[in-house]
């Protein structure tokens, strides 16, 4: 069928259309990042400045220098990082377990797992800042980092089960035949295979604890302090200091974007808690 | 004994998959039963933020029917918010995120560009999301030229009025793009014979989209609504940091109603049991929601 005149305006349109609509879902992060870089009188101007200002780092230098910003950004890190890596070491046998093997109740108890990772984390904040309390490990990266394991590790193996029973079973069982033990055919053949899965799981999951705010928000106050929490130092008697806290935003959400970005491949599955494949 | 024997040719034993899951088990079920424990604990007493447990009075239940009955208690004014803010973000975010899936699916340069910029929305940090709201949503602010551009008149969103809307705004902005992804992975998977079928029948493009199109997505869409149903009903950094649940109770979402009721009245037995009631809204809630996408996806 030829295309007709209408049906090519037609699509032009729709063309510029989708244009415009992705733009508009880009554009308040783009201001955001754009206002890092204005001064004081620049963010406050109305009509908004939108590309006529003069960049400035006064406000990285001050993130920098005087908020100490990487002292939460390290915090940040150690508790995403541990916190992931436990989960992924202790998620893995689990999702080999649900994937591999039949069992009674097996469904009942991949639930049960999917339950628990919907409590909100503000409806058990205040308990556990009562149990911290009580351990003497409030404000504590260790307990952080324990905490998360709930909503992380049912994450994990709800994302990675979608991965591994996606590997026929029939190359481990022809490593069996071969002579490996069950450990070493799932060793060297299954491991290999889900490690793209695996490496999505856990970049999706630091994403996630990288960016947890209500649970650290109560549970910390200056030793184990994480960046998104950090917003409660912009707001302050003299207004909101929104120079500082747009630097800050641009700094602590590039990581994320760059991660997110790395695994788009998987991220329709993370989604969905590898319900819909991508 | 005749053994029962699994793919695998052995005896399915219980004993290798409950090693492997034990760990995960028990770490997760032991945070999970020790916050509960201690929440429910909570919400039987009286007590105030800031003293220690030992000056909680036992009030067995007092509390949870104070929630429901007391004239002086706004949880069931919190309830009208969380439904109006649950309609307000998902059914907007379904139907934008449906049509501009639809849009996106179609052959065109640069559609894969497109679908990374779509991610970064959902992976922003969600407090500072919120405190970005706060000031696009000043009167002086981004929001507010737009729309005098486009009808001469800037709104105060910060008042009681607009308050709510403006959270609703920010999470359509925020999570649209969730619908958008996963309903053109789906538009993207569905089959070509029904459609080529339906163009030889001489069906219109309307009808082989309410016909086919519709049906086909129906189970998708179903689910994705019930991910984000979970999610909003749960929000609270972005309603915090924007509006901290005002002004008055404007923006006071169940889980900001938590946060309110025990920082900042103190009161740590009515948070708890409000905690405990957000708990079992959500679980039950999506237990129907699951039940009834499972009923939908037999019929299809």
């Amino acid at each position: 069928m030829k295309p007709t005149w209408r049906s090519l305006t037609g699509s032009r349109l729709l063309d510029v259309l989708t244009l415009f609509v992705v733009f508009a879902f880009l554009f308040p992060y783009l201001f955001m990042v754009s206002s890092a870089f204005k001064s004081r009188l620049e963010t406050f101007a109305y009509p908004p400045v939108f590309l006529n200002f003069t960049p400035t780092l006064e406000h990285f230098d001050n993130i920098f220098s005087d908020m100490n910003i990487l002292f939460y950004m390290k915090n940040s890190t150690i508790i995403a990082v541990c916190s992931t890596l436990l989960t992924i070491l202790i998620a893995i046998p689990a999702t080999y377990s649900l994937a591999r093997y039949r069992f009674r109740y097996k469904e009942g108890v991949a639930y049960g797992f999917l339950f628990l990772q919907m409590v909100p984390g503000i409806s058990i904040v205040f308990a556990l800042f009562f149990i911290a309390r009580s351990l003497d490990l409030f404000d504590t990266h260790i307990f952080l980092i324990v905490v998360y394991l709930l909503w992380n590790i049912p994450y994990a193996i709800w994302m990675m089960r979608g991965f591994v029973e996606g590997i026929p079973v029939e190359l481990e069982e022809s490593a069996m035949v071969d002579g490996a033990s069950r450990f070493k055919a799932f060793r060297l053949i299954t491991l290999p295979l889900m490690a793209g899965g695996v490496a999505a799981t856990a970049i999706l999951i630091f994403i996630g604890v990288w960016n947890e705010f209500s649970v650290a928000f109560f549970l910390t106050s200056t030793n184990a302090r994480t960046m998104p929490t950090t917003i409660a130092f912009f707001m302050t008697h003299s207004g909101i200091k929104w120079g500082p806290m747009f630097a800050t935003a641009t700094i602590g959400t590039l990581p994320v974007v760059v991660f997110a970005l790395l695994v788009r491949r998987y991220f329709i599955s993370a989604l969905t808690f590898g319900a819909v494949k991508g | 004994m005749t053994e029962d024997r699994n793919a695998w040719g052995r005896r399915p034993g219980w004993l290798a998959p409950a090693v492997l899951i034990l760990p995960a088990f028990v770490v997760v079920f032991a945070i999970a039963g020790y916050s509960a424990l201690s929440l429910f604990q909570l919400s039987t007493v009286d007590l105030t933020f800031g003293e220690p447990f030992s000056n909680a009075e036992a009030v067995g239940l007092e509390n949870y029917q104070w929630l429901l009955t007391n004239q002086h208690s706004t949880f069931w004014a919190t309830l009208r918010v969380t439904v109006i803010y649950l309609l307000g973000t998902l059914i907007p975010e379904l139907l934008l995120g449906f049509a501009i899936a639809l849009l996106l699916n179609r052959k065109m340069r640069g559609n894969s560009l497109f679908t990374a910029v779509l991610v970064i929305p959902i992976v922003l940090m969600p407090s500072m999301v919120g405190l970005i709201g706060r000031l696009y949503f000043s009167y002086d602010g981004l929001v507010n030229y737009f729309f005098e551009i486009l009808t001469g008149i800037r709104h105060n969103w910060y008042g009681k009025d607009l308050a709510l809307l403006a959270v609703i705004l920010v999470d359509i902005w925020e999570w649209s793009p969730f619908f958008i992804l996963i309903l053109l992975a789906g538009l993207q998977t569905l089959p070509i014979e029904p459609f080529e079928a339906a163009r030889v029948d001489g069906a219109s493009r309307w009808q082989s989209f309410t016909l086919i199109t519709l049906p086909l997505m129906l189970p998708l869409l179903l689910t994705t609504l019930i991910l984000r149903f979970m999610d909003v009903l749960r929000l609270f950094d972005v309603i915090f940091v924007m509006f901290a649940g005002g002004p008055g109770t404007a923006t006071t979402t169940l889980p900001l109603y938590v946060y309110r009721s025990t920082l900042v009245l103190r009161d740590v037995g009515r948070g708890s049991a409000a905690s405990i009631m957000l708990i079992i809204i959500i679980v039950s809630l999506t237990v129907i929601l699951i039940k009834v996408r499972e009923r939908i996806k037999f019929e299809v």
